[in-house]
């Protein structure tokens, strides 16, 4: 590879926005034939939309692409692959019940090759799988079944079917591997590795990683974004660790860290976990939570952190250490004891778990402690309507109506809902809150932290996922970060409240 | 819709687990990939002794011929049903189907009401209101999005209507022709042509499944349709094919009933949804698709209807037929469903 | 959830502090739904009545409630279970099953033999359920397999005859035999069930978490709804509103069969469901439409009568009205898998 390798993909001045959010702002970069790229940044710094534009699933507002040369424009993901990109995603998209061969020849969809006449050409297939994937440099055996292999060769299945386009034309592949290695084991990381090396004599690479050290070692250059932004681009061999930090993070001039009082938290603790272990997930956690207190944990994509909060809120399961609530350990644990004992969860995954979308906001308030609105079995439906209110006017949910069915408001009024309904509950503990603030507007996300901060003052206790790391400096009291699923560091804000996002970034990376 | 993604999930997982227990020998290998079937083999087997034991007439060449003739009929329904499964959606409109192709095939054959036999013709016509009622249900399924199981609920009744209005209120129509009439039963081989029948039918099944990208891209629907849209693969078209056999198999089984009663019936396909959907999920046709295959239900049918005939022949009366099936199916699917369940679990 | 699904709860399930006048409310985006099964059930009157006006005589009006008493009550046991976004291909046998047993012990156990009979169908009802929501199975296959069960039941238990109730009949027959404006009291009884059934769902934390469950399951979980206590009680209410088709039935008929009166009400159940506004995939529905749900389908072979065709052309008919049914009101969402 040399800087004069011929030019594969050009972006130029590409932009993306959802609503008044710039996911991304006038990106342009240039990938060259045989090339590992590295492509880092915070979460929300739009890398994956950028991924989705380069795989025709989200169309560019702005700016152009252009693949060998040529201005293109795709339409909709099969124009992506036609063009020679291959996307290999974090969740795999395989069919797990069909063959090795078959897969890497899904994408032809019968257009090509083996195929004719509606029937399959089995010798043939077989026959061209052989050849991608001697070409990736990987054995495997064509014929066998997708579900019965290990997790990285299905990796290098899905390699082989993002490199198995070329075939059809003269045209260089790029093949953008995201967060490939996020839930590796590190043996099964070094066979990555080496097959990266390989990919580079025919094709040109994107690598999307948060471990630093491996894109220092695996890419030629690195890409930072930052804030929708393209901030850094860089040759490997120029550039530390410590340089990428420095791009990645974004140091405002101060952050806004409210005054904390010093005191320790005398309470209780109301939810400890200790050495909570789920074997893929997370391994060996221990903290606890007391009145008062807000813990963030931060952590790249691959840290378990969002795995722990559910076993924590009783909707997923633990293999050991033990959930300790009120000071007793507890056992079959469930999402239905859990919100007994007043532990109340807003997921990240808003419309599907967090709401029921055809039920008025009203309705979606009362869901979970309906009793304060009711007498006997017997909904009083003027004192719903009542309650429903003064919520609604409390948070500031706009349209203020409380018949709209929820699925009808932003996602920002949504949210406010959806924490109202837990600030509803009679015994409210423990806020567990999954990245609460994604997808809203500044507007939204104040209104709502300031009623976390004040239902934590009332004596609630708080467990946070932030999006951002100011997120959680902005809010926490104690920061733990989290790296593959083990606690890397702990910061407790109130004591030393000089830790920075540099600090705390290489603690996740 | 949340459905949907937990159960790639789960797929995944489980075959992530497989992978772990795929080491051993080729026997073992062997064993564990068609676990399905050789255990059914077995039961089989099993079946066999014991109803020999308490019968001695089970075992007769008469009877083992009189289960073949039996078994014809729902072997060529279960085709088209495995398919219909295999992409995770389900068939009910086989009773009605077969009614309004079987009325039509012996209206337009030589029979007792003389008035309406266009010879050979009947066949075509008769195949055709059958592929006719796959196509309407396909279609609806497909390009309508309606759930496969209302709609095709919905053809079942139309399927019983068509063949209700045929028969009409006048007598019974009795095929007239001998050669017709006794074409089922005669033997090729030892064997009886219906069974000849419903062979070809399977072969042609298990080609279309191995060897066809409609057979293929079955699996792959089942396994995660999303994906499959995502790939370029013709879903819809799939769909409404798969749903178009099925209705044109239920329609030559039809007509086979038909012509072994020898006489039309609106409930020529009477209970045989309650065969060829147990004999599916028993094959190892999982009712969320992607998994299982022709043969496999084939066998299915055969364990069924042995199990059947031994129970007749040991005395248990033909009524708890049904209740027989029926049990079969629930503790299948519930032992399918039972180390999936999980706390966040959908299940409609 | 879907755009249907959200005008009905705006229209039927939602309380509001200051509520418009009403004929502002009529004229909002979801009340043409909520009126719906009513203006069809009108249109099929009218058609009925201008092909032949006697039949909407006081004869005609008895005949047709009479006839839609037991639809109506096994349509009300598969609202509730489409409600909850499962469905239940069991129930009309179990109604079935029902008849028979209440035939053959009536004569000898009078009053008690109605109460025991409806405790055991509540309860087959409640095993459904509890099978569904405790094993995760899809439950059109659970109930398809109980269905085939049932079947055995009411075949052996009939011993394959037709049962006439010889002592006691008049026990039920008085439900049928008194009128009440123009209609017997069996269908009354469909009717006062439908009300509570939507006053459940309306003013009960019960009935609010079912209708939870049927628009977003995974919601309903998160928000720590008894999902699967939930699921059981649905599925027994059917099962119980079957057994209630089974006393319509035998107060009409004074006898029980296989195959005989109400021997095929489980395509008709379904269809008056449906055509009452009832949303197959679950979340949507309003008992008192299934009302006209189930005299709308209890018209048809009225209606076709009138028309001058056959009776034969009933099931053509009722398999047709349940094809375009559910394609007018399913509700669809653009990346939803449907199966």
């Amino acid at each position: 590879m040399t800087i004069t390798s011929p030019t594969v993909l050009k972006l130029s001045t590409i932009s993306r926005s959802f609503g008044a959010v710039k996911a991304i702002e006038s990106v342009s970069l240039e990938i060259r034939r045989g090339e590992v790229v590295g492509l880092v940044g915070e979460n929300g710094a739009g890398k994956s939309t950028l991924l989705k534009i380069l795989a025709g699933i989200e169309q560019p507002d702005q700016g152009t692409i252009e693949i060998n040369g040529k201005l293109v424009k795709f339409r909709g993901p099969q124009d992506a692959l036609d063009a020679g990109i291959g996307v290999v995603h974090q969740e795999q998209s395989l069919f797990t019940n069909l063959t090795v061969a078959e897969n890497i020849d899904t994408h032809n969809a019968g257009r090509t090759g083996a195929s004719r006449y509606g029937f399959q050409d089995w010798a043939r297939l077989n026959r061209e799988a052989t050849v991608v994937l001697d070409k990736i440099g990987v054995t495997l055996d064509p014929k066998a079944r997708v579900g019965d292999l290990t997790f990285v060769d299905r990796q290098m299945v899905e390699i082989a079917r993002a490199v198995r386009v070329d075939d059809t034309a003269n045209i260089t592949p790029l093949i953008i591997l995201d967060e490939p290695t996020a839930v590796l084991e590190q043996a099964e990381t070094a066979v990555l590795e080496r097959e990266i090396r390989k990919l580079r004599e025919f094709a040109s690479v994107i690598f999307v990683s948060h471990r630093l050290d491996e894109i220092l070692r695996i890419c030629d250059r690195v890409l930072v974004m930052r804030s929708g932004k393209l901030v850094s681009d860089r040759r490997t061999g120029d550039i530390t660790k410590q340089d990428l930090f420095d791009a990645m993070v974004d140091e405002p001039a101060h952050i806004e860290t409210q005054p904390r009082s010093t005191a320790p938290f005398t309470g209780k603790a109301v939810v400890e976990v200790r050495a909570l272990t789920r074997k893929g997930a997370y391994n060996d956690v221990s903290f606890a939570v007391r009145p008062g207190q807000i813990v963030a944990l931060v952590g790249a994509s691959g840290s378990g952190r969002e795995a722990l909060v559910r076993t924590i809120f009783g909707a997923e399961t633990h293999t050991a250490g033990s959930i300790i609530i009120a000071g007793q350990p507890v056992s079959g644990w469930s999402i239905r004891r859990a919100v007994q004992a007043g532990l109340a969860y807003a997921p990240a995954e808003r419309k599907v778990e967090g709401m029921i979308g055809g039920f008025s906001a009203a309705r979606n308030i009362a869901l979970v402690d309906p009793g304060k609105v009711a007498t006997g079995p017997f909904l009083r439906l003027r004192r719903l309507s009542q309650m429903a209110q003064s919520w609604m006017t409390k948070l500031d949910v706009r349209p203020n109506d409380i018949s709209r069915p929820l699925a009808q408001f932003s996602g920002g009024n949504q949210q406010k809902v959806v924490l109202a309904k837990w600030l509803h509950t009679a015994g409210l503990k423990v806020l567990l809150l999954d990245h609460p603030l994604r997808g809203l507007d500044v507007g939204a996300a104040r209104t709502l932290n300031i009623q976390i901060k004040q239902a934590v003052e009332n004596g609630a206790a708080a467990i946070l996922i932030p999006d951002t790391i100011e997120e959680a400096l902005e809010m926490a009291d104690d920061i733990i970060v989290m790296r593959d699923g083990r606690v890397s560091a702990r910061h407790d804000l109130r004591q030393n409240s000089h830790i920075t996002l540099h600090d705390i970034v290489a603690e996740m990376v | 819709m949340g459905s949907a993604i937990g159960g790639n999930h789960d797929k995944n997982n489980r075959a992530g687990h497989a992978a772990l227990s795929a080491s051993g020998g080729p026997l073992q290998h062997f064993i564990k990939t068609h676990k399905a079937p050789l255990s059914l083999i077995l039961a089989m087997a099993v079946l066999f002794v014991i109803f020999g034991f308490l019968n001695p007439r089970f075992a007769s060449v008469l009877n083992l011929q009189n289960v073949l003739f039996q078994i014809s009929v729902p072997l060529i329904i279960v085709v088209g049903t495995t398919m219909v499964i295999q992409m995770g959606s389900i068939d009910l409109s086989v009773q009605g189907v077969m009614a309004a192709s079987g009325m039509a095939w012996i209206l337009l054959s030589p029979n007792t009401r003389l008035e309406s036999d266009i010879g050979i013709w009947a066949w075509p016509v008769a195949l055709g209101i059958g592929l006719g009622i796959g196509l309407v249900t396909g279609v609806m399924y497909a390009k309508l999005r309606v759930p496969s199981f209302v709609v095709s609920l919905g053809t079942l009744y139309v399927g019983l209507g068509i063949g209700i209005l045929l028969y009409g209120n006048e007598l019974l129509p009795t095929l007239t022709n001998d050669v017709l009439a006794r074409w089922p039963t005669r033997l090729t081989l030892g064997l009886p042509n219906s069974f000849w029948l419903a062979a070809a039918i399977i072969l042609a099944g298990v080609l279309v499944a191995r060897y066809t990208r409609l057979g293929r891209g079955l699996l792959a629907i089942g396994n995660n349709e999303s994906i499959a849209r995502h790939s370029g693969l013709p879903v819809n078209r799939y769909k409404i094919a798969a749903f178009a056999i099925a209705g044109a198999l239920s329609g030559l089984a039809g007509i086979l009933a038909t012509m072994q009663l020898g006489s039309g019936s609106p409930d020529i396909g009477l209970g045989q949804l309650f065969t060829v959907i147990p004999a599916a999920v028993i094959g190892g046709t999982a009712l969320s698709g992607g998994e299982g295959g022709v043969m496999r239900s084939a066998l299915g049918v055969v364990l069924l209807i042995v199990l059947n005939n031994g129970l007749v022949l040991a005395g248990v009366d033909p009524d708890y037929q049904s209740a027989v099936f029926g049990s079969i199916l629930i503790v299948t699917i519930v032992a399918v469903a039972w180390p999936q369940r999980g706390r966040l679990k959908v299940a409609k | 959830m879907t755009d249907n699904s959200t005008h009905a709860a705006s229209a039927s399930n939602t309380p509001g502090t200051d509520k418009p006048p009403v004929f502002v409310r009529l004229f909002k985006a979801g009340s043409l739904n909520t009126l719906a099964p009513l203006l069809v059930f009108c249109a099929m009157v009218l058609v009925v009545g201008v092909l032949n006006a006697n039949y909407l005589g006081p004869f005609g009006i008895y005949f047709v409630t009479a006839s839609a008493a037991p639809i109506l009550l096994v349509a009300l046991g598969q609202a509730m279970v489409l409600n909850i976004g499962s469905i239940d291909l069991s129930n009309a046998a179990i109604g079935l099953v029902g008849t028979i047993l209440i035939a053959l012990t009536l004569p000898t156990l009078g009053v008690s033999s109605i109460f025991l009979i409806l405790l055991v169908v509540t309860l087959i009802g409640a095993v459904n359920g509890a099978i569904v929501a405790y094993t995760q199975v899809p439950s059109f296959a659970l109930t398809l397999g109980t269905l085939g069960i049932l079947q055995t039941v009411a075949l052996i238990t009939s011993g394959s005859d037709t049962i006439y109730i010889t002592e006691n009949r008049e026990l039920l027959s008085v439900l049928y035999e008194t009128q009440l404006a123009f209609a017997p009291l069996t269908f009354w009884i469909g009717v006062l069930v439908a009300v509570i059934y939507w006053c459940i769902l309306r003013f009960t934390i019960l009935g609010q978490n079912m209708t939870a469950v049927g628009k977003n399951e995974s919601g309903a979980i998160f928000s720590a709804i008894p999902v699967r206590r939930i699921k059981t009680l649905t599925y027994a209410l059917s099962g119980f509103t079957a057994g209630l088709a089974a006393l319509a039935i035998l107060a009409q008929s004074g006898s029980a069969s296989f195959s005989g009166l109400g021997s095929n009400l489980l395509l008709p159940g379904i269809a008056a469901a449906l055509v009452g506004g009832t949303s197959i995939s679950g979340g949507q529905t309003n008992p008192i439409n299934v009302v006209f749900g189930a005299l709308t389908v209890a018209f048809v072979p009225t209606a076709i009568q009138a028309s001058g065709f056959g009776a034969e052309a009933q099931s053509l008919v009722y398999g047709i009205f349940i094809i375009i049914v559910v394609a007018l009101t399913t509700t669809r969402s653009r990346d939803a898998v449907i199966k």
